[in-house]
Protein backbone atom coordinates (compact mmCIF):
# COMPACT_ATOMS: atom_id res chain seq x y z
CA UNK A 1 0.00 0.00 0.00
CA UNK A 2 2.01 2.88 1.06
CA UNK A 3 5.74 2.81 0.89
CA UNK A 4 5.99 2.71 4.67
CA UNK A 5 3.96 -0.47 4.89
CA UNK A 6 6.16 -2.14 2.25
CA UNK A 7 9.55 -1.13 3.50
CA UNK A 8 8.74 -1.43 7.09
CA UNK A 9 11.54 -1.90 9.58
CA UNK A 10 10.40 -2.77 12.99
CA UNK A 11 11.32 -0.08 15.41
CA UNK A 12 11.61 2.77 12.93
CA UNK A 13 10.84 6.19 14.22
CA UNK A 14 9.91 8.05 11.04
CA UNK A 15 9.59 7.66 7.37
CA UNK A 16 13.11 8.95 6.90
CA UNK A 17 14.53 5.78 8.51
CA UNK A 18 13.15 3.39 5.99
CA UNK A 19 15.73 0.99 4.60
CA UNK A 20 16.79 1.49 0.99
CA UNK A 21 15.13 -0.58 -1.70
CA UNK A 22 17.36 -0.20 -4.73
CA UNK A 23 18.28 -2.10 -7.86
CA UNK A 24 21.91 -2.70 -7.47
CA UNK A 25 24.73 -5.02 -8.41
CA UNK A 26 24.78 -8.56 -7.14
CA UNK A 27 26.93 -9.23 -4.13
CA UNK A 28 30.56 -9.28 -5.21
CA UNK A 29 29.92 -6.95 -8.11
CA UNK A 30 29.61 -7.72 -11.78
CA UNK A 31 32.14 -9.60 -13.89
CA UNK A 32 34.83 -7.39 -15.45
CA UNK A 33 34.09 -6.10 -19.00
CA UNK A 34 36.91 -5.45 -21.52
CA UNK A 35 36.50 -2.23 -23.39
CA UNK A 36 40.06 -1.64 -24.61
CA UNK A 37 40.77 -1.63 -28.40
CA UNK A 38 42.55 -4.73 -29.74
CA UNK A 39 42.87 -4.06 -33.51
CA UNK A 40 45.23 -6.75 -34.92
CA UNK A 41 48.23 -5.69 -36.92
CA UNK A 42 48.34 -8.58 -39.42
CA UNK A 43 47.21 -8.63 -43.08
CA UNK A 44 48.89 -7.32 -46.27
CA UNK A 45 51.43 -4.58 -46.01
CA UNK A 46 51.19 -1.29 -47.85
CA UNK A 47 53.53 -2.44 -50.60
CA UNK A 48 51.52 -5.59 -51.10
CA UNK A 49 48.28 -3.63 -51.42
CA UNK A 50 49.85 -1.20 -53.85
CA UNK A 51 51.29 -3.97 -56.01
CA UNK A 52 47.97 -5.82 -56.05
CA UNK A 53 46.12 -2.67 -57.12
CA UNK A 54 48.69 -1.83 -59.75
CA UNK A 55 48.63 -5.40 -61.03
CA UNK A 56 44.82 -5.50 -61.28
CA UNK A 57 44.75 -2.14 -63.03
CA UNK A 58 47.42 -3.04 -65.56
CA UNK A 59 45.85 -6.42 -66.33
CA UNK A 60 42.55 -4.66 -66.86
CA UNK A 61 44.12 -2.10 -69.19
CA UNK A 62 45.80 -4.90 -71.11
CA UNK A 63 42.40 -6.53 -71.62
CA UNK A 64 41.00 -3.17 -72.75
CA UNK A 65 43.82 -2.87 -75.27
CA UNK A 66 43.18 -6.36 -76.62
CA UNK A 67 39.48 -5.60 -76.96
CA UNK A 68 40.23 -2.33 -78.72
CA UNK A 69 42.41 -4.12 -81.23
CA UNK A 70 39.61 -6.53 -82.01
CA UNK A 71 37.10 -3.69 -82.34
CA UNK A 72 39.43 -1.75 -84.58
CA UNK A 73 39.85 -4.76 -86.82
CA UNK A 74 36.08 -5.07 -87.14
CA UNK A 75 35.74 -1.39 -87.97
CA UNK A 76 38.53 -1.66 -90.52
CA UNK A 77 36.72 -4.51 -92.18
CA UNK A 78 33.57 -2.42 -92.46
CA UNK A 79 35.47 0.59 -93.79
CA UNK A 80 37.35 -1.51 -96.33
CA UNK A 81 34.06 -2.90 -97.62
CA UNK A 82 32.67 0.62 -97.93
CA UNK A 83 35.80 1.78 -99.75
CA UNK A 84 35.46 -1.08 -102.21
CA UNK A 85 31.84 -0.22 -103.00
CA UNK A 86 32.24 3.57 -103.09
CA UNK A 87 33.20 3.96 -106.78
CA UNK A 88 30.20 1.90 -107.91
CA UNK A 89 27.80 4.10 -106.01
CA UNK A 90 29.54 7.25 -107.15
CA UNK A 91 29.35 6.14 -110.77
CA UNK A 92 25.61 5.48 -110.46
CA UNK A 93 25.06 8.87 -108.88
CA UNK A 94 27.13 10.55 -111.59
CA UNK A 95 24.95 9.06 -114.32
CA UNK A 96 21.81 10.18 -112.57
CA UNK A 97 23.20 13.64 -111.97
CA UNK A 98 24.28 14.15 -115.57
CA UNK A 99 20.82 13.20 -116.80
CA UNK A 100 19.12 15.60 -114.41
CA UNK A 101 21.63 18.34 -115.17
CA UNK A 102 20.91 18.14 -118.88
CA UNK A 103 17.20 18.46 -118.18
CA UNK A 104 17.87 21.43 -115.94
CA UNK A 105 19.99 23.15 -118.56
CA UNK A 106 17.29 22.72 -121.16
CA UNK A 107 14.76 24.17 -118.76
CA UNK A 108 17.02 27.13 -118.07
CA UNK A 109 17.55 27.73 -121.77
CA UNK A 110 13.80 27.68 -122.34
CA UNK A 111 13.11 30.15 -119.54
CA UNK A 112 15.90 32.57 -120.36
CA UNK A 113 15.82 32.41 -124.13
CA UNK A 114 14.57 35.98 -124.53
CA UNK A 115 16.98 37.55 -122.08
CA UNK A 116 19.81 39.24 -123.98
CA UNK A 117 23.30 38.33 -123.03
CA UNK A 118 22.47 35.33 -120.88
CA UNK A 119 24.83 32.42 -121.43
CA UNK A 120 22.80 29.41 -120.55
CA UNK A 121 24.29 26.74 -118.40
CA UNK A 122 27.16 27.15 -116.18
CA UNK A 123 27.60 30.70 -115.10
CA UNK A 124 28.31 29.76 -111.53
CA UNK A 125 31.63 30.57 -109.90
CA UNK A 126 34.79 32.08 -111.31
CA UNK A 127 37.42 29.82 -109.82
CA UNK A 128 37.29 27.32 -112.65
CA UNK A 129 36.61 24.31 -110.41
CA UNK A 130 33.34 22.47 -110.67
CA UNK A 131 31.04 23.00 -107.73
CA UNK A 132 27.82 21.07 -107.15
CA UNK A 133 24.67 23.15 -107.70
CA UNK A 134 23.68 24.96 -104.52
CA UNK A 135 19.92 24.87 -104.61
CA UNK A 136 19.60 23.76 -101.00
CA UNK A 137 17.78 20.64 -102.17
CA UNK A 138 19.53 17.33 -102.56
CA UNK A 139 17.03 15.50 -104.76
CA UNK A 140 14.34 17.92 -106.04
CA UNK A 141 12.43 15.14 -107.77
CA UNK A 142 12.00 13.31 -104.51
CA UNK A 143 11.38 16.21 -102.18
CA UNK B 1 16.07 -15.75 -97.56
CA UNK B 2 15.29 -13.99 -100.81
CA UNK B 3 17.42 -14.28 -103.87
CA UNK B 4 19.92 -11.80 -105.15
CA UNK B 5 18.59 -12.00 -108.69
CA UNK B 6 15.62 -10.30 -110.26
CA UNK B 7 13.10 -11.89 -112.60
CA UNK B 8 15.59 -12.38 -115.44
CA UNK B 9 18.23 -13.87 -113.17
CA UNK B 10 20.65 -10.95 -113.21
CA UNK B 11 22.00 -10.11 -109.77
CA UNK B 12 20.57 -6.87 -108.41
CA UNK B 13 23.26 -4.64 -106.84
CA UNK B 14 21.48 -3.80 -103.60
CA UNK B 15 23.49 -2.67 -100.61
CA UNK B 16 23.37 -6.10 -99.00
CA UNK B 17 24.66 -7.80 -102.16
CA UNK B 18 27.37 -5.19 -102.63
CA UNK B 19 28.55 -5.42 -99.04
CA UNK B 20 28.50 -9.21 -99.24
CA UNK B 21 30.65 -9.15 -102.38
CA UNK B 22 32.77 -6.22 -101.20
CA UNK B 23 35.95 -8.20 -100.71
CA UNK B 24 35.67 -9.65 -104.22
CA UNK B 25 34.99 -6.21 -105.66
CA UNK B 26 37.96 -4.82 -103.81
CA UNK B 27 40.35 -7.32 -105.34
CA UNK B 28 38.96 -7.92 -108.80
CA UNK B 29 37.81 -4.42 -109.73
CA UNK B 30 40.68 -2.65 -108.01
CA UNK B 31 42.12 -0.99 -111.12
CA UNK B 32 38.82 0.44 -112.28
CA UNK B 33 38.06 1.73 -108.80
CA UNK B 34 41.41 3.43 -108.49
CA UNK B 35 41.08 4.97 -111.96
CA UNK B 36 37.71 6.48 -111.09
CA UNK B 37 38.95 7.83 -107.77
CA UNK B 38 41.98 9.41 -109.40
CA UNK B 39 39.77 10.97 -112.07
CA UNK B 40 37.50 12.35 -109.39
CA UNK B 41 40.38 13.78 -107.44
CA UNK B 42 41.62 15.64 -110.48
CA UNK B 43 38.22 16.99 -111.49
CA UNK B 44 35.07 16.44 -109.43
CA UNK B 45 32.84 17.21 -112.41
CA UNK B 46 30.62 14.19 -112.96
CA UNK B 47 30.49 14.68 -116.73
CA UNK B 48 34.24 14.26 -117.05
CA UNK B 49 34.46 10.83 -115.40
CA UNK B 50 31.45 9.16 -116.94
CA UNK B 51 33.41 6.62 -118.99
CA UNK B 52 35.48 5.45 -116.04
CA UNK B 53 32.30 5.22 -114.02
CA UNK B 54 30.79 3.02 -116.71
CA UNK B 55 33.85 0.77 -116.59
CA UNK B 56 33.48 0.43 -112.84
CA UNK B 57 29.80 -0.43 -113.15
CA UNK B 58 30.48 -2.97 -115.88
CA UNK B 59 33.23 -4.62 -113.85
CA UNK B 60 31.06 -4.87 -110.77
CA UNK B 61 28.05 -6.22 -112.69
CA UNK B 62 30.17 -8.83 -114.46
CA UNK B 63 31.64 -9.84 -111.14
CA UNK B 64 28.19 -10.17 -109.60
CA UNK B 65 27.04 -12.24 -112.54
CA UNK B 66 30.06 -14.55 -112.12
CA UNK B 67 29.39 -14.99 -108.45
CA UNK B 68 25.73 -15.60 -109.13
CA UNK B 69 26.62 -18.33 -111.60
CA UNK B 70 29.32 -20.04 -109.61
CA UNK B 71 27.98 -19.98 -106.07
CA UNK B 72 24.52 -18.51 -106.18
CA UNK B 73 23.21 -20.37 -103.15
CA UNK B 74 25.99 -19.19 -100.83
CA UNK B 75 25.80 -15.69 -102.24
CA UNK B 76 22.05 -15.62 -101.69
CA UNK B 77 22.33 -16.78 -98.09
CA UNK B 78 25.16 -14.37 -97.30
CA UNK B 79 23.40 -11.41 -98.89
CA UNK B 80 20.17 -12.38 -97.14
CA UNK B 81 21.96 -12.46 -93.79
CA UNK B 82 23.51 -9.05 -94.54
CA UNK B 83 20.10 -7.70 -95.46
CA UNK B 84 18.64 -9.02 -92.22
CA UNK B 85 21.43 -7.62 -90.06
CA UNK B 86 21.84 -4.32 -91.95
CA UNK B 87 25.31 -4.94 -93.30
CA UNK B 88 27.02 -5.87 -90.05
CA UNK B 89 29.75 -8.35 -90.75
CA UNK B 90 29.98 -9.67 -87.22
CA UNK B 91 26.54 -11.28 -87.34
CA UNK B 92 27.12 -13.23 -90.53
CA UNK B 93 30.42 -15.00 -89.93
CA UNK B 94 29.02 -18.44 -90.69
CA UNK B 95 27.56 -17.45 -94.04
CA UNK B 96 30.71 -15.51 -94.82
CA UNK B 97 32.89 -18.56 -94.23
CA UNK B 98 30.70 -20.74 -96.44
CA UNK B 99 30.65 -18.09 -99.15
CA UNK B 100 34.41 -17.71 -99.14
CA UNK B 101 34.87 -21.46 -99.21
CA UNK B 102 32.59 -21.74 -102.23
CA UNK B 103 33.94 -18.72 -104.12
CA UNK B 104 37.46 -17.95 -102.99
CA UNK B 105 38.83 -14.63 -104.10
CA UNK B 106 42.00 -14.42 -106.15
Amino acid sequence: MTEASIRNKPGMASVKDMPLLQDGPPPGGFAPVRFARRIPNKGPSAIAIFLATFGAFSWGMYQVGKGNKIRRALKEEKYAARRAILPTLQAEEDERFVKEWKKYLEEEARIMKDVPGWKVGENVYNSGRWMPPATGELRPDIW
Amino acid sequence: MGSTGDAVGEPVPTSAVLMAAAKHIGTRCRNENLALLKCKKDDPNPEKCLDKGRQVTQCVLHLLRDLHQNCSKELDSYAGCMYYHTNEFEFCRKEQKEFEKACPFP
